[in-house]
């Protein structure tokens, strides 16, 4: 009898675990655009699988309708029938229930992924693309040559979009012990950031998840450990807001009017972090955005790293409205 | 008034420099023998975009958005095509000695300045490429990855054309085709150690 009762109770705790465990901080607003954000995917290993398996789990309750890839999208050979056990497999799902996927080139992928059907670079290697009131910028940071840098700093310059977020694979700030800050690439990259008014960044690269504290206005995030992780590989730095290196993880994010909502959920289903950033006046024109201030991005201190925070979770949520369209242009060679 | 006119010139002045690019641009070569040099490669790397530009245009058009196996046929015809078309092709036939002799001079120069550091972080960055052993004409291992150019460096370099990509394998500079994957040329040791 007593075997029995432990096992109803082991069988019982299987099936509310992970649904105890979906607790969203998201808002659900009308019309806001929602995505997901993974980095670090193409192993074809149980993690990707896994985590794969959350994020289908984490859309019946936050439906969003793409997903954006930082990078190593496909690790090691690139034959049709690895596309399909790195990302084809893991994400059917996703694909099935017409999820978009956005892809950035990682130092592991092949260039040749630009004109891959389901990656939607439409054959350019680094492209743009609208969602909404957001534009988002997909840049090769493998080979940031002069040619990439100007087409970025024009189509910043042309986007008329409230919110402008940029990414890449490698990450211009990070506290992982690994690979570290491409400060290389800052250098000349932030200077564009910041006189355009982008205001957040994704990477991946090191296979933890970061956030960084806004840096001259921009909100810095890397999640590179949605398929591969360096376990407790993260160190104590000037800018580490929070940081999760533990078990492997990805990202929520819903922007609506001016603020943009984030949840980071690892692969058992726990909030690892969460929050919202509020795009300040002076941000809300395609003018320059003030040089050397923190303060253009706000991060909400109500929701600031909180765990698990189920506040906003059973506010159920219209689906997107179709009112917001997108437009993509890209650079089709370097 | 004086005062006054003060203002306007440093309004105009901060105006000016807000609608200023900050994207840097390319730099020029370092004197009349790199001019040179660059000059001589810029028209040796037209003649191969031409070459390509031909050969892809004789195989069916790859879209740009295509199932993977569609991809890996493209990139493998598209090779062999170039194979063919280049079996005589030896290393220095672009990198003229010259031409590396220049390029090493200019990378030498960016490695051992105040630069350099940065560039070899950039390079340490990704996962360390193991060296393997270049040969024009062959295909770059599709199971390794690339080296993250140091954006610095690219800057300084001659400006290629679509299609061709410089990439680093050890301490050699390699001038790759994009599409097809295969070596068109490289310098031996071209990084300083």
């Amino acid at each position: 009898m007593g075997r029995y009762l432990f096992i109803l109770v082991v069988f019982v705790a299987e099936l509310t675990l992970p649904v105890a465990a979906q607790n969203l901080t998201l808002p659900l607003k009308p019309d806001s655009v929602r995505f997901a954000v993974i980095g670090d995917t193409g192993t074809g290993g149980t993690a990707q699988y896994e985590v794969a398996q959350r994020i289908v789990e984490y859309r019946q309750k936050f439906p969003f309708d793409f997903v954006v890839m930082v990078g190593d999208n496909i690790y090691g050979g690139e034959s049709p029938k690895d596309f399909q056990v790195k990302f084809e497999i893991p994400y059917k799902p996703l694909l099935d229930g017409g999820v978009k996927f956005y892809a950035a080139l990682g130092n592991h992928d092949n260039v040749n992924q630009r004109s891959y059907k389901f990656f939607n670079m439409n054959g350019a290697q680094y492209y743009t693309f609208r969602k909404g009131n957001v534009r988002f910028f997909a840049l090769d940071s493998n080979y940031m040559d002069p040619k990439q840098l100007a087409w970025l700093e024009q189509e910043l310059k042309a986007s008329g979009s409230d919110w402008k977020v940029c990414y890449f694979h490698h990450p211009l700030y990070s506290s992982g012990k690994k690979h570290g800050s491409a400060t290389e690439l800052r250098l000349l990259l932030e200077p564009i950031f910041v006189k355009y008014g982008v205001q957040v960044v994704f990477s991946g690269h090191e296979h933890v998840y970061e956030r960084v504290k806004p840096q001259q206005g921009v909100q810095y995030f890397t999640e590179g450990a949605s398929a591969k992780l360096m376990a407790r590989s993260l160190q104590a730095t000037s800018f580490k807001a929070a940081g999760f290196d533990t078990d492997y993880s990805f990202m929520l994010v819903e922007i609506t009017g001016d603020e943009l909502y984030f949840q980071t959920i690892s692969r058992t289903g726990a909030t690892v972090d969460s929050g919202v950033l509020r795009r300040p006046a002076q941000a809300q024109s395609t003018a320059p955005a003030p040089a050397n201030s923190d303060s253009r991005m706000t991060l909400l201190p109500a929701l600031r790293g909180l765990r698990g925070d189920s506040r906003l979770a059973e506010e159920p949520g219209p689906r997107r409205s179709p009112s917001n369209r997108e437009e993509h242009s890209g650079h089709v060679s370097r | 008034m004086r005062h006054l006119a003060l203002v306007f010139c440093l309004l105009a002045f901060t105006g000016a420099a807000c609608g200023q690019d900050v994207a840097p641009k390319p730099q020029a070569p370092q004197d009349a023998k790199q001019v040179q040099a660059f000059k001589e490669f810029t028209e040796l790397v037209q003649q191969y975009v031409e070459l390509r530009k031909k050969l892809e245009a004789s195989l069916p058009r790859l879209g740009s958005k295509e199932p993977q196996d569609k991809i890996v046929a493209h990139q493998q015809a598209f090779a062999q095509k170039i194979q063919e078309a280049r079996a005589r092709a030896k290393r220095g036939d672009i990198f003229a000695p010259k031409i590396a002799k220049e390029f090493r001079r200019l990378i030498r120069r960016e490695f051992l300045g105040p630069k350099g550091p940065n560039a070899r972080k950039t390079m340490r960055q990704g996962e360390p490429v193991k060296p393997f052993r270049l040969r024009v004409g062959d295909t770059y291992p599709e199971t390794l990855p690339v080296t993250t150019m140091p954006p610095a460096l690219l800057l300084k370099l001659p400006q290629l054309p679509e299609g061709v990509a410089y990439r680093i394998v050890g301490r050699d500079l390699v001038l790759q085709d994009v599409e097809a994957s295969v070596i068109v040329d490289f310098i031996h040791e071209a990084l300083p150690k």
